[in-house]
C-alpha cells in the first residue's frame, strides 16, 4: 500500500493524516533516502503508529529509518499519561540496546605496536558470539534479580568499574521501577549466562581514533582531541531482554483486544500507560534495560583489563573514562513542553537516541554547557559520529536524534556483495583490524550493507535535530 | 513437496514454509529456523524432548515453538534434527523433538536469532498446501 508523502524542507516530510491515523507523521530525511525508503515499509510503520491511541505531537522518523516489526527502526512517539499507551513493538526485542564511548588518555598512534595483540585480547576477554560467555563470571539467581534492580550500579558495587562511569550513563545507568517478579523464569535463564557479552550480528566493539572535530569547544568539554583512542560498545540485554518483549508481546496482544484498541498490525500490541498491563510491561522493560546497562558495565571493565594486560600500562596512564552511555531502544517516562504546557510524557525511542539539549537537568553536569552526547555508530570500515542534543531538537522531536547508519542490503545481499572478495584484507589495507566470531557476520556487515552514516547525520545537523562534535574511525573492530 | 526457504529482509531474514500437513509445516519452519543460525547444522539424534504448546491461532502457535526451538539452542545448547509431532488441532501441538548437545566452542552458529516476530506472519491453506511465512529479528 503506498503512503502518501509531501516535502516540507530539504530534510523533512510530511505523512499527511488520513484513514485511521490521529496524527501525521513527520519524516527526516533526504530526498535520496526517501526512494529508497518508498520501496520498503517503513513509512506505513510510520502511519501505522500514528492510528495508536493518546499519540502526542506527530509519530516521528529518524533519517536512519528502516523496517522493523511494529514500530520502524529509527521510529520516536510520545503518549500522553492519561490516554496513551505503551507498546513492546514500539520499543523492540532488543530493549536498551544501545552504545557506549569510552575516551583514553592515548592516542591511537601509540597503540599501533600493539594492535593484532589488543584485537586478540579484546577477543578474548569479551565475550562475542552465540553462546560464549566468561568462565570466571557466575552469575547466582539472587545476583541475577539485583542486576534487574540496580543495574550498572550493581556492576560497580562489585567491582567492575566506579561512580564516576555512573555518573556519564543515561539515567545514571539504573532506571527506576524495575520489578523482577514480572520477569519469567525463562527470561531469567536466558539471561543469566549472558551477562557481559557483546552477542552477534551488529553488535560490536571498536577500538577507534578521533579522526575530525567539528566543533572543538564541545570536544574540548567531552575531553575528545584529534588522533585521540577512543572505544566504543555497541550491546544491549541479550537473551533476557528478546525473551521479556516477547513474553509481553503476548500480554499486550489480550491487552489490546480487553481495551478495544484498534491494531493495524500484530506487532504493534500495547496496553493503556495507565492500565495494570501498560505499567507491568514498564516495570519489566526497566529490569532488562538495568541488565544491558550493566552489561555493558562489565564489558567496560574487561576492556580496560584488556589495555592493561597489552600496553602494561595501569589505569591512571590509560584514564579510559566513559563519555557517555546512550539507549536505542527505551520507552521512558519524560517532561516535555507541548504547545506551551509541560506534559508528562512515555517516549518511545525505537532505534533512536535521547539527545537532550544544553541546560537540561538530566544531562549530567560536566555536559550541561554543550548538550547531551549523542554517539551514533556507522559501519565497521567507515566511520562514527559524536553529536550533542539541541533545543530545537528537544522542541520538535521530543529531544530525540538517529541511532546509526541503518541497513541497506539484506543478510543474503550483502553475503553475494563479499563473495570471491577477502573483506579482512580490505579491512587491513585501510588499517582496521577485525576479529569476528561467525563466518557469516563479516560478509554481512561489510560496509556497504548500511547506508553512510555521514548523510544521515547531515540530515539531522542540517534539521537541527543534533549537533555534530567530532567523527571517529574504526582501528580494531570485534564482531560477534 | 513439504519445503522451506529463507526469505530476504533488509535487516533480518524470513522462513516460508510449504507442506501438505500442518505436521510438516511446522518441521519445515524449524529446519528453516535451524539454518538461518548454523548453515551447515546436521547430527544424530541422541535424545529427545517432549514439547507441548499451545497458540492463540495457528499463526500464533508458530511463533511459539519456533521460539520454543530457539529456547532449546540458546539455553540448552540442544541442537533438534528430527521432528515427531502428532496431529495438531485447536492449535495445539504436541510432540517429540530429537537432538543432540553441542559444545559451543565446536558448533559454530553463524547467527543469533533473537525473536520470532509476529510481522507480516502468516499460516495459511494455499490449494491443498499449507503455507507458513514468519519473520525473525537478527
Amino acid at each position: 500500500m503506498s503512503v502518501k508523502i509531501e516535502r516540507i524542507d530539504a530534510c523533512r516530510w510530511r505523512i499527511p493524516r488520513e484513514g485511521d491515523m490521529r496524527t501525521e507523521g513527520l519524516v527526516f530525511a533526504s530526498e535520496k533516502m526517501i526512494d529508497f525508503l518508498r520501496q520498503e515499509q517503513a513509512l506505513e510503520q510510520v502511519r501505522n503508529v500514528a492510528t495508536l491511541p493518546g499519540i502526542v505531537g506527530p509519530s516521528i522518523a529518524m533519517p536512519d529509518i528502516h523496517w522493523g516489526y511494529g514500530f520502524p527502526i529509527g521510529g520516536v512517539a510520545a503518549f500522553s499519561e492519561d490516554e496513551g499507551v505503551v507498546s513492546p513493538g514500539g520499543v523492540g526485542y532488543d530493549i536498551n540496546c544501545g552504545v557506549r564511548l569510552l575516551r583514553s588518555a592515548l592516542t591511537v598512534a601509540e597503540i599501533r605496536p600493539f594492535v593484532q595483540q589488543l584485537a586478540d585480547t579484546l577477543f578474548r576477554n569479551i565475550p562475542s558470539g552465540v553462546g560464549s560467555c566468561r568462565q570466571d563470571l557466575k552469575l547466582s539467581s539472587t545476583q541475577e534479580l539485583k542486576v534487574l534492580r540496580q543495574g550498572a550500579r550493581w556492576a560497580v558495587e562489585h567491582g567492575f568499574g566506579n561512580e564516576e562511569d555512573l555518573l556519564h550513563i543515561e539515567e545514571g545507568g539504573t532506571i527506576a521501577g524495575a520489578d523482577p517478579d514480572l520477569i519469567s523464569d525463562r527470561a531469567l535463564e536466558r539471561g543469566r549466562a549472558q551477562l557481559g557479552t557483546l552477542g552477534s550480528g551488529n553488535h560490536f566493539l571498536e577500538v577507534q581514533e578521533v579522526e575530525t572535530i567539528h566543533d572543538p569547544a564541545a570536544a574540548e568539554v567531552l575531553g575528545l582531541f584529534p588522533g585521540q583512542m577512543t572505544v566504543t560498545i555497541h550491546t544491549g540485554s541479550r537473551g533476557l531482554g528478546y525473551q521479556v518483549c516477547d513474553d509481553y508481546l503476548r500480554l499486550m496482544q489480550k491487552a489490546s483486544q480487553k481495551y478495544g484498541i484498534h491494531l493495524p498490525d500484530r506487532q504493534l500490541c500495547c496496553a493503556p500507560l495507565s492500565s495494570p498491563e501498560g505499567k507491568q510491561y514498564l516495570a519489566a522493560m526497566a529490569c532488562a534495560a538495568n541488565f544491558a546497562f550493566a552489561n555493558r558495565q562489565l564489558i567496560t571493565a574487561w576492556v580496560r583489563e584488556s589495555f592493561e594486560q597489552v600496553t602494561g600500562k595501569g589505569p591512571g596512564d590509560l584514564r579510559l573514562s566513559v563519555i557517555y552511555d546512550v539507549c536505542h531502544n527505551i520507552a521512558k517516562w519524560e517532561k516535555h513542553p507541548v504547545k506551551g504546557r509541560e506534559m508528562t510524557l512515555c517516549v518511545h525511542r525505537k532505534g533512536a537516541t535521547r539527545a537532550f539539549p544544553p541546560g537540561h537537568p538530566d544531562t549530567p553536569a560536566l555536559y550541561r554547557q554543550i548538550g547531551q552526547p549523542v554517539l551514533i555508530p556507522g559501519d565497521m570500515g567507515r566511520y562514527s559520529y559524536v553529536l550533542v542534543g539541541t533545543q530545537a531538537g528537544y522542541e520538535e522531536t521530543f529531544g530525540s536524534t538517529c541511532h546509526g547508519a541503518g541497513r541497506l542490503m539484506s543478510r543474503h545481499a550483502a553475503k553475494r556483495a563479499a563473495r570471491g572478495r577477502n573483506i579482512e584484507a580490505e579491512l587491513a589495507r585501510q588499517g582496521i583490524v577485525i576479529r569476528a566470531a561467525g563466518r557469516a557476520t563479516v560478509a554481512e556487515e561489510i560496509p556497504e550493507a548500511y547506508k553512510d552514516v555521514m548523510e544521515v547525520v547531515d540530515v539531522v545537523q542540517q534539521a537541527g535535530i543534533g549537533k555534530i562534535v567530532a567523527r571517529l574511525r574504526p582501528v580494531v573492530v570485534i564482531k560477534g | 513437496m513439504a519445503s522451506y526457504r529463507l526469505l530476504e529482509h533488509t535487516a533480518d531474514m524470513g522462513i516460508e514454509a510449504t507442506a501438505a500437513t500442518l505436521e510438516e509445516l511446522y518441521t519445515q519452519a524449524a529446519k528453516g529456523l535451524i539454518a538461518i543460525i548454523f548453515e551447515d547444522a546436521g547430527g544424530t539424534a541422541l535424545s529427545d524432548r517432549a514439547i507441548e504448546l499451545d497458540g492463540s491461532d495457528l499463526a500464533d502457535l508458530l511463533v511459539r515453538w519456533l521460539n520454543e526451538i530457539l529456547y532449546l539452542i540458546e539455553v540448552e545448547h540442544f541442537l533438534p534434527c528430527r521432528f515427531t509431532l502428532e496431529p495438531i488441532q485447536d492449535h495445539h501441538l504436541r510432540g517429540i523433538v530429537g537432538g543432540f548437545h553441542f559444545d559451543v566452542e565446536n558448533v559454530r552458529a553463524e547467527r543469533e536469532i533473537k525473536a520470532v516476530t509476529y510481522h507480516r506472519l502468516e499460516v495459511i491453506r494455499q490449494g491443498s498446501d499449507w503455507l507458513a511465512r514468519v519473520y525473525v529479528d537478527l
